[in-house]
């Protein structure tokens, strides 16, 4: 125990082996092997091949959850991802089908996705009174009506060119999407619980003022971030174009923002900031992916897994808002 | 002079209302003065009345500082609702489906205010939820169904006479009243600016939120009805993001997203400013399809010429308190 509060200086909680398997990351975890074997025994074709076939056209969202995780944890939100998505595929197009090399058009995306997120950066930190939810949602509708109008309403942009395709194939059964997601999901998690700039994202969603006068830089970790969500969209972009090599401007990433939340969410990270980890969020996804391939397998409807997922994530976190209140009720017995 | 500037500048109604005015006024000559006619303005009117009526259970939402973006999909499972009631015979009288979408509406609302004051759920992540759940029975419970034109015969005819007109006047003068002289609306306001004092002063926080979302839900089931016979259909995907639409609506008029600030009266400004640009773009020579990027621009710029604004203010009396 230390000063008044009562609490200890050390925020590096020391877990023991069975607060890890009772908390939440352990639960979800629980949950991804209750999905996996449910999954089984529904369909025979529920195997490691075939979940890894049906995999790819699922994963490329999982790609948007660890930015959106670092925004989440900072106690912001951002809603344009979707339409970042759909605009950096647009230009992805453009430049493939003006027979621009395959490096280039990687680049073109990608510059594409970090300049919108740069974009949101830079009106929330130029005015940092704004409601993140309001800039973004603006943006949203802004990064959707460019691609709106390059492309046409209600045409569609076709990605001319197979230069693509070595992103689509497997490296033995794994699909390459995998591989890259499990990569990048390594980086995330290295870079928010390894390092200081992780740990200053934490410091900013639990306490924004406190971080300022400690001297972290806030408004120039929110444009860091926003700028790396916009980047994350692209690259998610670039792998569903492999998916789906045509880009509308009205459905291309559409509601990606409200799924990549939901995934965070029920990973047990909190939208008022400063708490969860990408752990959780990681396994919360695959447990979503791996749940929507099942219920594909034995033709369910996708509104009743869209039922299903708006159902866990109120129960996921009306279990934490109980578990919370009931805690306090004991706390105040005590005393 | 000196006062009547500040008194524009310094009210976010005023100035919008000015703007408008402006604008409108623009627009008129633009289109060889066809454009203040009744019919058109009727017509402003009618296109946006889903938005609007949604509009004022929103204002409330924001003022307690949460948010609602299950509106649609309450909106979508009580038209569908509506609508197969029609096709199949069961229920053909009108008022009598208004009732039932409102019911339905209240429910899910009522829902939605439970668990997010009872729970301690965040607003945003219930009404996810909950937007997942509604918009996916919408389609689930009804097969997947659609109810056609003929099917909804007597919504249209109801949507074709006054009704939506006089639903849309009744709900604002109401909301307005409410609002502003009762110790309701007061209770919302109270609890959007200092939650804590709301609570010690002994206002009942958790019921008055839960009346915030229930009326939310009843909003949108109203809307729900309302989409049907004005539309004359009734689809699972009705009006999918507008739920967007209805936010910057508020944030246009001036409702604050952290709570405590908004009135009925900019919510209704907000709402109709949209409309009036719409029809603004292609006498400048803007095809439609520009409109989704201009919208998208005009939340933008509003937010923050409102910001821009309130830093020159607070320094303006900052340099009065020096003198």
């Amino acid at each position: 125990m230390a000063g008044k509060s009562g609490r200890t200086i050390s925020a590096t909680p020391n877990r023991s082996f069975l607060k890890t398997v009772l908390s939440w990351e352990g639960a979800l975890v629980v949950i991804f092997i209750a999905v996996l074997v449910a999954g089984r025994i529904m369909s025979p074709s529920f195997t490691l091949d075939g979940v890894m076939f049906m995999m790819p056209q699922h994963l490329c969202q999982l790609f948007i959850v660890f930015p959106m995780a670092f925004v989440l944890i900072m106690g912001e939100i951002d809603i344009s991802v979707g339409s970042i998505a759909c605009l950096s595929a647009t230009t992805a197009c453009l430049a493939a089908n003006a027979g621009l090399p395959l490096p280039l058009v990687i680049i073109i995306c990608l510059a594409t996705g970090v300049a919108c997120g740069a974009l949101n950066g830079f009106v929330l930190t130029k005015w940092p009174e704004l409601p993140p939810m309001i800039v973004t949602l603006g943006t949203q509708i802004i990064f959707r009506g460019i691609a709106e109008v390059v492309i046409g309403a209600g045409s569609s942009l076709k990605y001319d060119s197979d230069n693509l395709s070595p992103f689509a194939t497997y490296l033995g059964p794994v699909p390459i999407v995998f591989i890259v997601v499990i990569v990048v999901a390594a980086l995330f998690m290295v870079l928010l619980s390894r390092t200081t700039f992780g740990r200053r994202l934490y410091a900013i969603g639990s306490n924004r003022i406190a971080a300022k006068y400690a001297g972290i830089g806030v408004n120039r970790m929110r444009f860091i971030v926003y700028a790396l969500a916009g980047l994350m969209a692209a690259l998610c972009a670039l792998f569903l174009l492999t998916q789906i090599p045509a880009v509308k401007s009205d459905e291309f990433g559409k509601g990606f923002e409200m799924n990549v939340i939901a995934m965070c969410v029920f990973g047990g990270i909190a939208t008022t900031g400063g708490k969860g980890n990408l752990f959780g969020a990681f396994i919360a996804g695959m447990t979503i992916v791996c749940l929507r391939i099942a219920l594909g397998l034995v033709n369910v409807n996708d509104n009743v897994i869209t039922i299903i997922i708006g159902v866990l994530l109120i129960v996921s976190v009306l279990i934490s808002g109980i578990s919370q209140i009931l805690a306090r009720r004991k706390l105040k017995n005590k005393t | 002079m000196k006062g009547f500037l500040k008194k524009i500048t310094g009210n976010h109604e005023v100035s919008l209302a000015i703007i408008l005015i402006v604008l409108f006024i623009v627009v008129d000559i633009l289109s060889g003065f066809t454009f203040h006619g009744i019919n058109n303005i009727g017509e402003i009117f009618k296109n946006n009345s889903l938005t609007l009526i949604m509009s004022l259970g929103m204002l409330c939402v924001l003022l307690t500082g949460g948010i609602d973006i299950s509106i649609t999909g309450v909106l979508a499972f009580s038209g569908m609702s509506v609508g197969m009631l029609m096709k199949y015979n069961v229920i053909k009288n009108v008022p009598l489906l208004f009732a039932i979408a409102i019911g339905i509406g209240a429910l899910c609302g009522l829902l939605n205010g439970f668990i997010i004051a009872k729970g301690k759920v965040s607003p945003i992540i219930c009404t996810l939820g909950a937007m997942y759940i509604w918009r996916g029975l919408a389609t689930v419970v009804f097969n997947g169904e659609w109810a056609s034109g003929e099917n909804v015969a007597a919504m249209s005819e109801f949507g074709n006479t006054a009704g939506p007109y006089i639903i849309l006047a009744a709900a604002f003068v109401i909301y307005f009243v409410v609002m502003k002289w009762t110790p309701f609306g007061r209770k919302v306001y109270a609890i959007g600016s200092n939650r804590e004092a709301a609570r010690i002063s002994g206002i009942n926080v958790d019921r008055v939120e839960i009346a915030v979302y229930t009326l939310m839900g009843v909003l949108a089931g109203l809307a729900g009805a309302l989409s049907v016979s004005l539309y004359g259909s009734a689809q699972p995907t009705m009006q999918d993001g507008k739920e967007m639409d209805v936010i910057a609506a508020c944030v246009i008029g001036g409702v604050s997203m952290s709570g405590g600030r908004g009135t009925v009266v900019g919510t209704l400004l907000g709402g109709i400013f949209y409309a009036v640009v719409y029809k603004a773009l292609p006498l400048v020579g803007l095809e439609s399809i520009w409109q989704n990027l201009i919208k998208g621009v005009i939340i933008l710029a509003v937010v923050i010429i409102n910001v821009v604004s309130q830093r020159l203010s607070r320094r303006q009396a900052l340099a009065r308190r020096e003198i």
